[in-house]
């Protein structure tokens, strides 16, 4: 099977239509996975990029559920929202029964095993009982038991990401972080947080990643050239996936 | 059979992260933050340390120059066994003791600066920067610094500036240019003084200082403590302590160290606790810096500034300031994340010493065994002599292994200060 193309957008970044744009531009350029970011209020393991898309859309982005609906509707490959959840867990049950009846695929919170890690199993069991995708977000700082214990829960793959925070290029040897953890992973593996680099990016399927998330690289591509930049990097990386 | 020091030197760094119950909350930006201090990082640490930073493996490979560096300053240092010191306790505990003070900048804090003068070098830095409290770690980067050709800048929290200026004098001598935080010149300082002039420092306001002072020359700045890369490079010192053990044939029960930071502690007993040896760890802070029975587990700035990430850890606050007639150490504010992370899910127990205490046990440990123990250590001391009285009381041969982080030849005035305020 290829590798996986994990394609990252803001949800309505930067205005609807090219928002709407892109996200066509995701599906036909070759990703095999939507992720959604929904503005959440502390973007706390984002870069300076995707925390800069947050507030832009969020200054006039007062109703996801109409935008949501709009892209679950044109693209038919799977979509993953990624959202903290901190920001949800007064309303969480509204919450993934509304993703639930619009036809989301499933949810990944960046947060759920690293600042609930108590609970996690509860959260994970919730999700999963809405009818929605538990995606579960590891990360170097993660030990190695509990890696190998959510890699058989996770839905669809299991997302590591391999810096501290996304977009900022921290001088870190992706190869030797996938070969610590590969063995422990029964499941897909996806590597994301700042891989738009194409050697990380082979490094990275070398060392035995299963697909890579980009996001970052697509914003500033938007931000300096427009969507049809961003929609070119889609083509670019599914071509490097392409080599394996 | 003699057995070498190059075999019971550690040819790997172990990092704990992999092997913790939990997982350790990673670095990250402040809300609304106006700039990315993770992506600050990058200007302010030599790239290779910041890499170790953050590529979690449980075994780094240690360079064979580091490695040489290490065997040059007098690594393994020595485990010894404080027989005097069971016998004035009568206790039927055995009482070991890594000497982390035999290397020749009397603490373990060169075991880090090495490496991170090693690896800056190994970039074509030449000038590296830092803070230091007591001078134990400002002279640590002095020497390192000096081995590899580079210049220092050391802020010195002002007090101990004052107080110390035998340390200042060590620094000077390694080539270190010394000045006493908060200084005037970075702004973070001015802004300090303009507040309160007769600021006394501390180590939060100084390590904000050196690393505004690196950004702007386009300096390195070297870290002492808290960052998980400082406990992985001192990981040497419990390897050591588990080889020499086994030569002896000796099972530990009892690990105990002291926190400042938390590095010589993670250093010593992270690679016990990873190896699954020893039943009790016991982390030792001071009772006039009451971080474990007073600070709060959360996300806090490891300096005054925030200039570095916000982490979390057990903290009195960033800009806690420390009672300035204490002159017992372990004055940083914040306790290292993992270790914070293992006090919490109870693995790691602590304790907290008052100085009246802590200079008993100094006194005791010097009268039996001749060492003139670091304050600092002290800590560690009086709890080893506690679970040594309470191994006497519950008849049980107790193996007790510490961490004598630092000789106290250079704290005198520490000492004087204590004999004037203490003994009547």
């Amino acid at each position: 099977m290829s590798k996986m193309l994990v394609s990252y957008a803001t949800l309505g970044y930067p205005k609807e239509n090219e928002y709407l744009e892109f996200i066509d531009g995701c599906v036909k350029g070759g990703s095999d996975i939507l992720e959604i970011g929904v503005p959440p209020k502390y973007a706390k393991y984002d870069g300076p990029v995707i925390r800069r898309s947050y507030k832009q859309v969020s200054s006039w982005l007062k109703d996801i559920w109409p935008l949501l609906k709009e892209t679950r509707d044109r693209v038919k490959i799977p979509i993953i929202i990624l959202t903290y959840l901190e920001d949800w867990l007064p309303v969480l049950d509204d919450f993934l029964s509304n993703l639930a009846k619009i036809g989301i695929d499933g949810i990944l919170f960046p947060d759920l095993i690293i600042d609930y890690v108590d609970d996690y199993e509860k959260y994970v069991k919730k999700i999963k009982d809405h009818g929605l995708k538990a995606v579960i977000f590891t990360a170097p700082s993660v030990p190695d038991p509990m890696i190998q214990r959510v890699s058989k829960i996770s839905d669809i793959f299991l997302y590591y990401g391999v810096r501290p925070t996304t977009g900022v290029p921290i001088p870190v040897s992706v190869d030797s972080l996938i070969t610590r953890i590969r063995i422990l992973v029964d499941n897909k593996l996806v590597v994301g947080f700042g891989l738009s680099d194409v050697e990380d990016m082979r490094k990275a399927l070398r060392a035995g990643a299963d697909g890579i998330a980009i996001g970052t690289a697509y914003i500033e591509a938007i931000e300096k050239g427009g969507v049809q930049e961003a929609i070119n990097l889609v083509k670019y990386f599914r071509g490097v996936l392409n080599e394996f | 059979m003699a057995i070498e020091r190059e075999e019971i030197l550690p040819k790997y760094w172990y990092n704990i992260i992999p092997d913790l119950p939990k997982p350790l909350p990673p670095p990250r930006d402040p809300p609304d933050a106006e700039f990315s201090r993770i992506d600050l990082l990058r200007k302010i640490m030599p790239k290779e340390v910041l890499r170790q930073q953050f590529t979690v493996e449980r075994f780094i490979k240690i360079p064979e120059e580091v490695r040489e560096a290490y065997l040059n300053i007098g690594r393994p240092t020595p485990l010894m066994r404080a027989k005097r010191l069971e016998e004035m306790l009568n206790t039927p505990a055995k009482i070991y003791f890594k000497f982390e003070g035999a290397t020749p900048t009397g603490s373990h804090k060169i075991n880090t600066a090495l490496p991170q003068a090693y690896f800056a070098k190994a970039e074509g830095v030449n000038h590296v920067v830092t803070e230091t409290g007591a001078g134990q770690w400002g002279t640590a980067v002095a020497l390192a610094a000096r081995m590899y050709n580079m210049e220092s800048t050391i802020f010195m929290v002002k007090v101990s500036y004052e107080q110390k200026p035998q340390r200042r004098t060590i620094m000077e001598l390694y080539g270190g240019k010394v000045y006493a935080s908060p200084t005037n010149l970075t702004e973070y300082g001015k802004k300090v003084l303009a507040e309160n002039p007769s600021h006394p420092g501390s180590l939060g306001v100084a390590m904000s200082e050196a690393i505004e002072y690196a950004l702007t020359n386009n300096y390195r700045y070297l870290v002492g403590s808290v960052l998980d890369v400082a406990i992985l490079h001192q990981s040497v010192i419990g390897q050591e302590a588990m080889k020499q053990l086994d030569i002896l044939g000796e099972e530990p029960d009892i690990l105990i160290g002291c926190v400042g930071g938390g590095s010589n502690f993670g250093g010593f007993a992270f690679p016990f606790l990873g190896a699954k040896r020893g039943e009790k760890f016991i982390a030792v802070g001071s009772y006039e810096i009451p971080k474990f029975s007073q600070g709060d587990y959360m996300y806090d700035f490891p300096d005054s500034a925030g200039l570095l990430p916000m982490v979390k850890m057990i903290t009195l606050g960033k800009d806690y300031v420390p009672p300035p007639i204490y002159a017992g150490g372990l004055r940083y504010h914040g306790a290292a994340p993992s270790l914070s992370l293992l006090i919490k899910e109870g693995i790691v127990e602590w304790r907290e010493y008052s100085e009246p205490e802590i200079f008993e046990a100094a006194r005791l440990f010097a009268e039996a065994q001749g060492i003139v123990p670091a304050p600092e250590s002290a800590h560690a001391i009086k709890a080893v002599i506690d679970e040594a009285l309470k191994a006497k009381k519950n008849h049980e041969r107790k193996v007790i292994v510490f961490n004598l982080s630092g000789h106290g030849l250079l704290d005198l005035p520490n000492y004087e200060s204590m004999m004037k305020r203490l003994l009547k």
